[in-house]
Formats: structure tokens, sequence, C-alpha cells
């Protein structure tokens, strides 16, 4: 059999089960005890009251047959009687019989004389009763006897006239009404019924009351000798039964008593207790239950309270418990609501550490990417507009590397604060380093993006006082509204990126709103890029040297390599237009390496006084294998390391000095030589020049294109080739496109020119021709 | 049934005793359906050659001490019987016998009463205020009647001798009129016989 433990989701129900359960058991077995003794009480008192019944029933019985023979022999002893009997007056022997009939209450008398002459009523009984005293046992005066299926007491008395002249004989028939009378007698409701004997051993009730059984024989015949009581199993119940045999004229009887009492009827008087202890019992399990469930209420109450408050903390909403007593329970849920609070309170510090910047207290990056999804999402349930403002700050690199970080970081949560009370109606947030942004959201003004931009922008132009310091800076920013500008974060994010892009590509410390077309730009650079890697595999690129005319050998000197970009489809595409991209895209590096080799290679078809110039991006320069390519490429040609001059800006700096100069000296060390391109356009293109010895400086060709007209260019120019001459550097003026400044040039003393004046870039097939009448072009 | 309860069984002892003219002496014992001695019981011996009876008187049946005294009283036909009361109680003596009815009404020491008994039989006589009292008048035709002593014996002489019936009455016996009857031949040398009554 499978019997499941029952699982219990509320401890008060568990316990109220559990009491009422051990409750209930106890009752039932008390109450099944005291049933059992009900019924074993109930028993032993009817077993008692039976054979107490059986002794008061002989008892009724004789008292019955002396009050009959009594009767008889007062009948018997008249001595008008006794004359009437000894001289054969039958008329009036009937006569008094009948009398006697009515008076004594007997069914029937009769008076038998000695010679077995009956006088009384005929009929079946009568042939029986004119025998009876012969029959009768000496000294026995009455006999139950079966006439005709009918059961009669019969009763004897000799009728003295003095000497024995017949007897008076009484018959009472034992019927229903005489056994009624019995049972009356007795103390308990008995039944009493007159049994009679078929002649074999079977017994049958008189008023059919009984069926015939075979335990009722056993009781009869058991009884004959002692009294004996029985269980009967009858139609009508069970129930306790002894039998009296009569005894007639035989030994053996001819019909018996049987008195029952049936179970019911004994149990009867017990219903009230039975009742009693049912109805005891019941209020009894009502009351435990009651109790139970008050006591478990009492008990689990406050621990559901808790595991309710558990739950609640669970699922992260503030849980607290009414502290009710001072037992385990109460200090446990006092412990609880700390611990609570404590949770709360450390999960609220979490959750504003992993959504806010440290630095500024304001919301972080996944705070404003939240916030942003948020508000597109309510945005496009109900309408209105989102403005995503992109901040960065210029030029804040500088300010950590002047004035120290800790000012640095001063700076930004000044800035950060700034911000928040600009726009107390948008949610502002710092992305990370410099980068702040801010989102509108909702029904706000159409003009209200510019003009939050607008007013960072003027709040910016004073300085900003951070530890101390008054520090001047300024912003740029990118607008892009939604949804007009993008659909989803990602989308507005980047529009607003781009937006950022273009307000720094135009100058800084502006604000410019996404434009579509600006997106076309993007995805422009994207496809170049794409291109380009495309164009380093296929071999897209190709070389144009512009020549370097040597003034003072009056001859070319040297071949500038320029990158070019055969595109399958665009066709050419001016290296302003991908270098940029390839710069953006570290894919410099790869182009740089080409043009390196490839330099290389073509120059050792040159003349040996003929150098190759070779530009060099920061970006490669500062790619720690930059010396290894350019050996590499030396190696592969087999060229002279004097006859490479490679090109760089001063942007090479911008990292700092000393890892570019220690890398300079090493090229320098292998023999090659090193430009210094775009003189004069820099920041502080003196003091680099007193850091390293260059072998040559490139003069812009914003100088040389003024230098005819503008004096100051032309002293400018003046500067720098005595500044050169004075360092032992060589000079090559770019851009030169006319004789008047080649003459200008020629007389300050520059040593190199190149521009198209001379020659514009050209085919590396077309250099032979050049070498060959240069020197009369130049002239 | 009854018929059967009462069987002479005889025991003829042949006496060798010489008698005069034709008469002999009859000794008779009676016993009991126990075997024991019957005593008050009347024994009769019927002949033809016997003689009348004759009423010699006078014959009494006393009530004293609430007992008819004697209980047995043997008389001849014809006889007169007294029933004096010696109680200080008054008697009501009865009998409703076919020999002899009669019904003598209270009455006291003072009152004397007296029957005629004609017919000859027995005559059961009871008192109607006392049950107990039972007596009987035998009235008998022949000389020869004589009650059983307590060793229940009887004896008579100058019997007649030849053919007779002896006849035994007594309460007890079980049969019509409480007698058994025996017929018995008596010798010139007498006649002694044991009656045992047998059930």
């Amino acid at each position: 059999m499978d019997l499941r433990r029952p699982r219990f989701r509320h401890l008060r129900t568990k316990l109220s089960v559990l009491y009422a359960s051990l409750f209930a058991v106890t009752l039932v077995l008390l109450a099944v005890v005291a049933q059992a003794m009900i019924w074993t009480h109930a028993r032993d008192s009817v077993r008692q009251e039976l054979i107490t019944s059986g002794s008061v029933y002989d008892r009724i019985w004789l008292l019955r047959s002396q009050s009959l023979i009594a009767s008889a022999d007062l009948l018997s002893r008249d001595f008008g009687f006794r004359a009437a009997v000894a001289s054969g007056d039958r008329p009036t022997i009937a006569s008094a019989l009948a009398n006697i009939s009515h008076r004594a209450e007997v069914t029937a008398a009769f008076v038998v004389e000695q010679d077995g002459q009956v006088t009384g009523p005929s009929g079946a009984l009568a042939a029986t009763v004119a025998r009876f005293p012969f029959a009768v046992p000496n000294g026995r005066r009455d006999a139950v006897v079966v006439v005709a299926g009918q059961v009669y007491r019969l009763i004897l008395s000799p009728v003295m006239a003095p000497t024995q002249v017949g007897w008076v004989v009484f018959a009472v028939r034992l019927d229903g009404t005489e056994m009624h009378a019995l049972e009356r007698l007795s103390a308990i409701p008995l039944i009493a019924t007159i049994m009679r004997s078929d002649g074999a051993k079977r017994w049958h009730a008189a008023d059919r009351s009984v069926e015939s059984d075979a335990a009722v024989d056993d009781l009869v015949e058991a009884s004959r000798s002692s009294r004996t009581l029985a269980t009967l199993n009858l139609s009508t119940g069970r129930a306790f039964a002894i039998a009296k045999p009569l005894a007639g004229l035989t030994d053996r009887p001819q019909a018996a008593i049987l008195i029952r009492y049936p179970l019911n009827a004994a149990l009867t008087p017990y219903l009230p207790l039975q009742a009693g202890i049912a109805l005891a019992g019941l209020i009894g399990l009502i009351l435990v239950v009651l109790g139970s469930r008050r006591l478990a209420q009492g008990i689990a109450g406050p621990i559901a309270n808790l595991d309710a408050a558990a739950r609640a903390l669970e699922e992260g909403s503030h849980a607290h418990i009414v502290v009710k007593g001072r037992d385990e329970i109460g200090r446990l849920a006092a412990s609880f609501n700390r611990m609570s609070v404590g949770i709360l309170e450390r999960e609220s510090r979490i959750t504003h550490l992993a959504l806010h910047d440290v630095l500024t207290g304001l919301p972080n990056r996944t705070y404003f990417r939240e916030s942003l999804d948020q508000a597109i999402l309510q945005v496009g349930r109900t309408g209105g507009a989102i403005a995503v403002l992109c901040l960065d700050l210029d030029r804040f690199k500088g300010v950590n590397d002047t004035l120290g970080h800790p000012v640095g970081d001063a700076l930004l949560k000044a800035i950060g604060a700034m911000l928040s009370e600009s726009a107390p109606d948008g949610l502002v947030s710092r992305l990370g380093g410099d980068e702040y942004a801010i989102i509108l959201s909702g029904q706000f003004d159409a003009d209200r993006p510019r003009a939050l931009a607008q007013s960072i922008l003027d709040m910016m132009r004073q300085a900003v006082v951070a530890d101390g310091h008054q520090i001047a800076t300024a912003v740029s920013i990118g607008i892009a509204i939604g949804p007009a500008d993008g659909k989803d974060a990602d989308e507005l994010l980047k529009n607003a990126d781009l937006a950022l892009y273009l307000a720094k590509e135009d100058g800084r410390g502006v604000f410019r709103f996404f434009e579509p077309a600006l997106d076309a730009a993007a995805r422009w650079r994207r496809q170049v890029e794409l291109d380009l890697r495309e164009a380093i595999q296929a071999g897209q690129f190709v070389l144009n040297y512009q020549p370097v005319f040597d003034l003072k050998a009056d001859r070319i000197g040297g071949f500038e390599a320029l990158v070019r970009w055969h595109h399958p489809e665009r066709g050419v595409v001016p290296p302003v237009e991908f270098i940029p991209i390839a710069e953006d895209t570290g894919l410099i590096i790869a182009i740089g390496e080409w043009v390196m080799q490839e330099a290389c290679r073509q120059a050792m078809h040159w003349p040996e006084h003929v150098r190759v110039a070779v530009n060099v991006s920061p970006l490669q320069f500062r790619n720690t294998g930059f010396p290894s390519i350019v050996l590499q490429a030396l190696a592969h040609s087999g060229l002279a390391p004097s006859r490479l001059e490679i090109e760089i800006t001063e942007s090479v700096f911008l990292d700092g000095e000393g890892p570019v100069i220690a890398l300079l000296h090493k090229l320098r060390a292998m023999g090659i030589r090193v430009a210094l391109d775009d003189f004069g356009t820099g920041y502080s293109s003196l003091s680099y020049l007193r850091s390293f010895p260059f072998d040559k400086i490139k003069i812009d060709r914003s100088f040389i294109t003024s230098i005819a007209s503008d004096p100051s260019a032309a002293a400018i120019v003046r500067a720098i080739v005595d500044l050169a001459t004075a360092l032992d550097m060589e000079t090559t003026a770019e851009g030169v496109e006319d004789t008047g400044q080649l003459n200008m040039l020629r007389g300050e003393g520059c040593g190199n020119i190149q521009g198209y004046l001379f020659s514009r870039p050209v085919e590396s097939c077309r250099i032979a021709g050049l070498l060959e009448n240069g020197t009369s072009q130049a002239a | 049934m009854y018929a059967s309860v009462l069987r002479l069984s005889l025991m003829i002892v042949a006496l060798a005793l010489p008698v005069a003219g034709q008469a002999a002496t009859v000794a008779i014992d009676v016993r009991g359906f126990d075997g024991k001695p019957l005593a008050g019981a009347v024994v009769t011996i019927e002949t033809p050659k016997a003689p009348g009876v004759t009423v010699r008187g006078p014959y009494m049946i006393e009530q004293r001490d609430i007992s008819f005294q004697p209980h047995v009283l043997i008389v001849p036909v014809g006889a007169t019987v007294g029933f004096p009361n010696r109680d200080r109680v008054r008697h009501h003596v009865y009998s409703f016998s076919k020999t002899k009815k009669f019904d003598l009404k209270l009455y006291g020491r003072e009152d004397a009463r007296t029957v005629l008994f004609d017919r000859p039989g027995v005559v059961p006589l009871g008192c109607n205020i006392h049950d107990s009292m039972s007596g009987f008048v035998f009235v008998t035709a022949t000389p020869f009647a004589a009650l059983t002593d307590q060793a229940g014996h009887v004896s008579m002489t100058g019997v007649p001798v030849g053919a007779g019936t002896v006849r035994v009455w007594h309460p007890s016996i079980r049969a019509p009129g409480s007698t058994a009857s025996q017929p018995i031949d008596v010798a010139a040398t007498g006649f002694a016989t044991t009656f045992v009554l047998h059930r």
C-alpha cells in the first residue's frame, strides 16, 4: 500500500492536524474502550439478569403450580363437589368444573374418576387428561403435555371422599398470554416463548416467533441437566437465552420455555451513556481542534509572518514584522527586521554602485542604457520624443597631463554637477572618461535640446574651478533626436556620437545635431575600411613618387613615395580620403609596411645618390615592430640605409617624447635619415628640434605659398632655414609652384624643393625619364 | 393394569391337625407389596357352608383425638353403629359409599348419632370438618371376617371345610373395591396361607 505522508504548506496546519489527530486517536481509543466495557458490562448484566430471571421464573412457575394446585384442591375438597363425584352426579360435576375454570382462570377443568371416566370439556385434550392421573409419576401433581400442537399444563388434585374417588385435573394452555404474564414479572424486558418438541429432537416455537435452530435444540437439551446460558443468532438479532424444559409425563419433556433477551434491548439502557460518550468525545474533539488551532496559530503565526516577510525580502520589497512578545520568536523577528533593513541598505548601495559612477555619483553607462531603453519604450507607447546629448570634454587629457589626475577628477565632478544643474529635466550620466550624456524624454519643448546644449556651452565659457584651479575647458556636444534619428538605443547613441564627432571636426566647443549625411559618411567610412582590407589583399595600392630637387647639387636628390589606391570601381582614391580611415582602423600599419617594402624595392633601381622618402604616421611609429619592418624592407631590397629617409610629423611626439626619441635614435643608428615633416604647423616645434637632431626639416607649404607676397612668411622661412643651418639640418620646401617662390627659397638658402613647379608625383615608370632631364627642367 | 396389581400367591402348608366335625382353623398372613406384614387389613372367607351373621352389638366408632377409633370396624349386615363424639370439637361424619350413604351433620359430644348398615360392603368414613380423619366400616355378610394384627396375621376358627374364597381388603390395595381375592380349599386339618399383595 502506498502511504504518502501528507505535505503541509503551513506549519499551523501541520501542528493543528498533528495535535488534533493525536487527541482524536486518544478519544477514539477511549470511546472504543468505553464501548467495549459497556458491551461487556451489558452482556454480563444481561447474563446475570437472565440467570436471576431463570431462578425467578422457576419460582414463578412453582408458585403458579401451587396456586393452581391450591385452586384444584379447593374444588376437590369441597364437600358438595366430593358428594357429586362420589355419587357420580355428572351434571353437577360439569357445572362445578365450568365454574372453577372461570374462577381459577384455567383453560379447562376435568374430573377423572377412578375408572378413567372423564367429565369436562370434550375434545382431544380430554383423552390425554383421562390418562393423566394414571400416567403421572408418583408424587407429581403437574405436567406439561402437548395436545394437538397446543401446550398445556395439567394440574392434578385427588378427590377424597374420604377415600380417593377421582381427580380434579386443570388444564392451562401455555400460550402467548401466559408468557406475557410471565414476561411482566421480570425486571428486564425478557421475551418468553413456549417451545414444543416435535417428537424428534427438534424444537419449535408455539407462536412461531423463533425459527427452529440447532442452537435452540442444543440449549434445551443442555438445560435438562443444568441451567445454561447461550447466545443465539436469531432472525430478529442476537440474543442471550436460557431454556426451561417443562416436565411432562415421561423423562423426555414435550415442552420448554425459551427466555431470551435481545442484545439490542440489552444495550438500550446504555444508549444514553453511549450517546453521552460520543457527544463528550465530539465536544472534546472540537475543543481540541479549536485549541490546537489556537496553539498552532500562536506558534506558527509569527513564523508564517517571518516566512512571508522572508519571501517579500527575497523578492526585493521591504519586509517589516510587527514584533510581539520577548520570546525566541519575538527576538528572531527583531533580528529579522534588523537584517532586512541591512540587506535592503546594502542592496540599494550595491545597486547604486552598479548603476552609478563612483566619482561623480551620476548614473553610469549601464544605468544610462537602461534608462534610454525604458524611455524609448515609454515614448513608443505614449508618444513624445527622446533627445540624447553626447558630450565630450575638449582636450581633457591635457588637464590630467599638466595638473595631475586628482585635479582632472575634481574637474569631472564639477562638470557633472554643472550638467545636473543645467538639465534638471533630463537624466545626466557619465559614460566614462570625459564623456557625458543627457537624456531628455517625453513631452519636452522642441527647442529644448538646442537650448540645453547652448546653455551648457555658455556655462563652459567661464573657467571651471576644480581643486582650487581655474581651468578653461570646453565641451563638444552631439545631439540626436528620437525617434526620427533612431528607433532604438543603439542607433540613437551612434547617431549622437556621429553628431559629436562632427562637432569635434567642426572645431570643438560647439554642438551639432545629427544629420542623415553624417550617417552616410559613417557608412562610407565603413565601406572604405572594408575596401581597404580588400585592397591590401589584392595589391590595389601603387606608389607615386614626387621628386625632391636638390638646389645645391642642382639635380634630383630623391623622391617622396606617395601611396595611391587604384580602387576597381571608384578609380584612384586620393590619400586624404583613405589615410585617416586607415589610421583610425589601424590598417595603416599594414599599408605602411607595404609602402616601406615597395619604396625600398623601387629605390634600388635608381642612381645611388637618389634617396627615397617614406611618410610614417604616428600610429606606425608607435608600433613596436616598426624598426624590424624597416630593417626587413632594407634587407629584402638591399637598399643602403642612408638612401632611406623617414618622414614624421610633430604629432608623433604627442604621446610623450621619451620613447619616440629613443626610437629615432635607433633608426639613426641603423644609418637611416629622419625628416620632420610639416614643420611650423605643430605645437612646439622648436623644442623638438632640440630633443632630436633631425637630418632634414620640411617647411610646410602654408609658408611657401605666400612666401613671395607675405614678408612675414618669408621671414619665417628665413628663420627656419637659418635655424636648420645652425642645427646642421637640411631643409626642404614643400608646395613650390612657381619660379618666384623658387627664387625666394634659393635666396633664403633653402636646400631642397618639391612641388608642382618641378614635378607632380609620377608613376615609377616615369622616374627614369625624370632623372634624365630633371636638371634641365629645374634650371 | 389395576387388575394385575394384586395377585395372590398361595403357599399352602398342610397341617396335620385333627379337626372336630366339619370345621377347621384358617390362619392367614398378609404381606403388603413391600413384603412387610400388612396390619389393619380385613380378611374374609366366603364359603357356601357359612352360617349367617348375627348382630350382637353394640358397635361404636368414636371420634377421639380428631380421628376415627377404631380405624376399621367390622360389623355384620344389619348392625347399627354409633358414632359418639368424644372430642371437644364438633364433627361432620359422612360417607359417599355405595354401600351406605349417610351424612351426620355437625354434632357434638352430647349428641348421639347412629347409622344402620344394612348392606355388605366397605363404607369409608370422613369428616367434612377434618380432612385427615379417615375410617372404615366393613359391613360383612360372612361371620368369617377379621382384621390382621400388627404382624399381618389373622386366624379364624370354625371355618367349614371345603372350597371357599378369601378376600383381603385394605385401602392401599389398588384394585376395584381395594380388595384382593383368592379361592381356597379348607382342609379338615385347617388352612394356613400367606397373602402377598403385588402391585
